[in-house]
């Protein structure tokens, strides 16, 4: 049973990487920087339950806090730019996150070895969960719990003016700013709640392998996390959550048995979807699809008007 | 460390940083006549390397033999690129190209490390000779072949763009792709050609990289991916002569701060000059445009 708590608490964090670069997207901006704000939440959240002693939340939190200051500062040159060109910058600006925790050594000695983050050999012993008698099955409800409230906030935003002014920000930005929207505002806002999203699921990584090292905030995570929203199509929150439960449940585990196979598999797949749906699995006519599937109630008044 | 040092490495980055020139000029190309990134180019590029590898030890050819091989094998890996990732899917959908190839990278990477088992391959230096020695700085043979092959493919890529018509075709498509159409050019076939073209290219850098590093390993495919980006960001999106600036500005910058701090630091302060050029030349150096 701990085998599938586990594999919860992954889809739990690769879920909120999703919904982190999903709120970016509805700006119509791709941000492969994701990665480099999950790795900030990862080492600020380690560092402060480990070396400062603190209770798990508000580490959290505080990591949260710090990657979204960091989206923000970015934000600004980053997105004198737009489209192709902001996937590059980001792109960057992810790898020089990951080259900078390569370098980062800062360790204290606590009786007798010495703990924190050490370069290249990475920032062992977090071991927040286990020193605090957490069971598998309550630390994958806490995740979920995390993951439901920010999915819930998200959900609630996307039918709030606010997400109406993301998603014209999104589909044209010149009409968007002819009606007197600020895009450079709306687009930071964008990517500094982006960045704190990216920094609690950090933290939650961190704390759950115990171990984090610099290759752990690839390119690979920075494209899983664009991944989830592009393949789940922007409509909804949704979309993203069934993305990373199919790819981290079915792709990744799933097909465990394939051995080294599984991930020339997975990049094929990505080409293979991208060609079959560019749009998305779930594009805006599948959407409308399945809605009409679920509630009767619109299905009906279609019928009326037809 | 003393003055002397410092000019040597920029010296040394200048000569390497043709190849990054090189790998900027592939994005740029594509770009130019699509307004597509193409993620998986530098990874193909390396692959293209790879098989030229095939020659020499599986085939029993002569070790100059992995030149042509790479470069024609990058050619072709080009063309696959374009009809898994750009031919079928439409236009309109920017994300989906980006995704696709940001697939066929991932793809590529894995075939790499599944053919040679994640060892890293020794691949033959261009020349091996003494280095050439002016006052006190010294050139280092292997790189002035390096040196010498990048800059012979830009002439023949810039003569291809320029003096035939093949390349007045290409530079159509880029500017005007529906009137290109109705003058009868064949965007598919176009836009397939520039794929070759770019793979050549990218082929003859692949090549260049394996030929002054000495070895080819999947860990390089990331960094060239990155830093030729950045090369194309600091160009100007779409300018080649930009591209070639910006290569050898990348190139002797990552050797400058590699002197002056060491290895592993080096690649922070390049992205750091991308985001300074962001701020300051947003639209890259030879372009007006800032977007796009």
């Amino acid at each position: 049973m701990d085998f599938y708590y586990s594999l919860a608490q992954i889809i739990g964090f690769h879920t909120l990487l999703g919904l982190s670069a999903y709120i970016v997207l509805q700006t119509g901006q791709v941000s492969l920087a994701q990665a480099g704000f999950f790795a900030i939440g990862a080492y600020v959240a380690g560092m402060l339950t480990v070396l400062a002693g603190w209770h798990l939340v508000p580490a959290m939190l505080v990591a949260g806090l710090g990657a979204a200051l960091m989206a923000c500062l970015v934000g600004f040159p980053a997105l004198r730019v737009r489209g192709l060109m902001l996937v590059i910058a980001t792109l960057a600006f992810g790898e020089a996150v990951r080259l900078f925790f390569f370098n980062f050594d800062y360790q204290i000695a606590k009786g007798e070895v010495k703990i924190g983050p050490l370069g290249g050999e990475g920032f062992r012993q977090i071991r927040w969960f286990p020193e605090n008698g957490w069971t598998s099955l309550e630390v994958m409800l806490f995740v979920w719990t995390v993951v439901a409230l920010v999915a819930g906030a998200l959900w609630w935003n996307d039918r709030s003016r606010f997400g109406a002014v993301l998603r014209a920000v999104g589909e044209d930005e010149v009409a968007a700013q002819s009606v007197g929207i600020n895009l450079t505002a709306v687009k930071v806002t964008a990517m500094t709640i982006g960045g704190f999203i990216a920094g609690l699921g950090g933290a939650i990584y961190a704390h759950y392998t115990t171990h984090i090292e610099h290759l752990n905030f690839n390119v690979l995570l920075a494209t899983f996390a664009i991944a989830y929203p592009i393949l789940g199509g922007l409509r909804s929150v949704f979309g993203t959550i069934v993305a990373a439960i199919f790819v981290q449940g079915f792709l990744v585990e799933g097909l465990r048995f394939l051995g080294d196979w599984r991930n020339l598999l997975f990049g094929a797949l990505i080409v293979l979807a991208m060609n079959l749906r560019p749009h998305g699995l779930i594009d805006a006519a599948t959407a409308r699809r399945l809605a009409r599937l679920f509630s009767r109630e619109q299905w009906r008044g279609e019928q009326r008007r037809a | 460390m003393g003055f002397v040092d410092y000019v040597q490495a920029i010296i040394d980055g200048l000569l390497f940083g043709t190849t990054y020139s090189l790998i900027g000029i592939g994005f740029t190309l594509v770009f130019g006549v699509m307004q597509k990134i193409n993620m998986s180019y530098a990874a193909g590029s390396l692959a293209g390397a790879y098989c030229g590898l095939v020659g020499p030890q599986l085939m029993g050819l002569p070790p100059w033999s992995v030149f042509p091989l790479s470069i024609a094998a990058s050619g072709v890996i080009g063309y696959l690129i374009y009809l898994t990732c750009f031919r079928f899917i439409p236009l309109a959908s920017p994300l989906a190209t980006l995704m696709s190839t940001v697939g066929m990278l991932l793809l590529l990477d894995e075939i790499i490390v599944h053919s040679t088992a994640g060892m890293p391959q020794n691949y033959p230096a261009i020349y091996d000779g003494d280095p050439i020695e002016i006052g006190d700085f010294m050139l280092r043979a292997d790189l002035v072949g390096v040196f010498l092959v990048c800059v012979v493919a830009m002439a023949v890529l810039l003569a291809l763009l320029y003096r035939t018509r093949l390349g007045m075709a290409t530079r159509a498509v880029a500017q005007q792709p529906v009137a290109a159409q109705l003058c009868g050019m064949r965007l598919q076939a176009v836009n397939g050609l520039t794929f070759v073209i770019a793979g050549l290219l990218g082929g003859v850098a692949g090549a260049m990289i394996g030929a002054s590093v000495g070895m080819l390993s999947p860990l390089i495919a990331g960094p060239i991916t990155v830093k030729g980006l950045i090369v194309t960001v600091i160009g100007g999106l779409g300018s080649i002569p930009g591209a070639i600036v910006a290569g050898l500005m990348v190139g002797a910058a990552e050797n400058l701060f590699q002197a002056l701090r060491n290895v592993t630091e080096r690649d922070i302060y390049v992205m750091l000059l991308l985001f300074v050029f962001l701020v300051v030349r947003p639209g890259g150096l030879f372009s007006g445009r800032g977007h796009d």
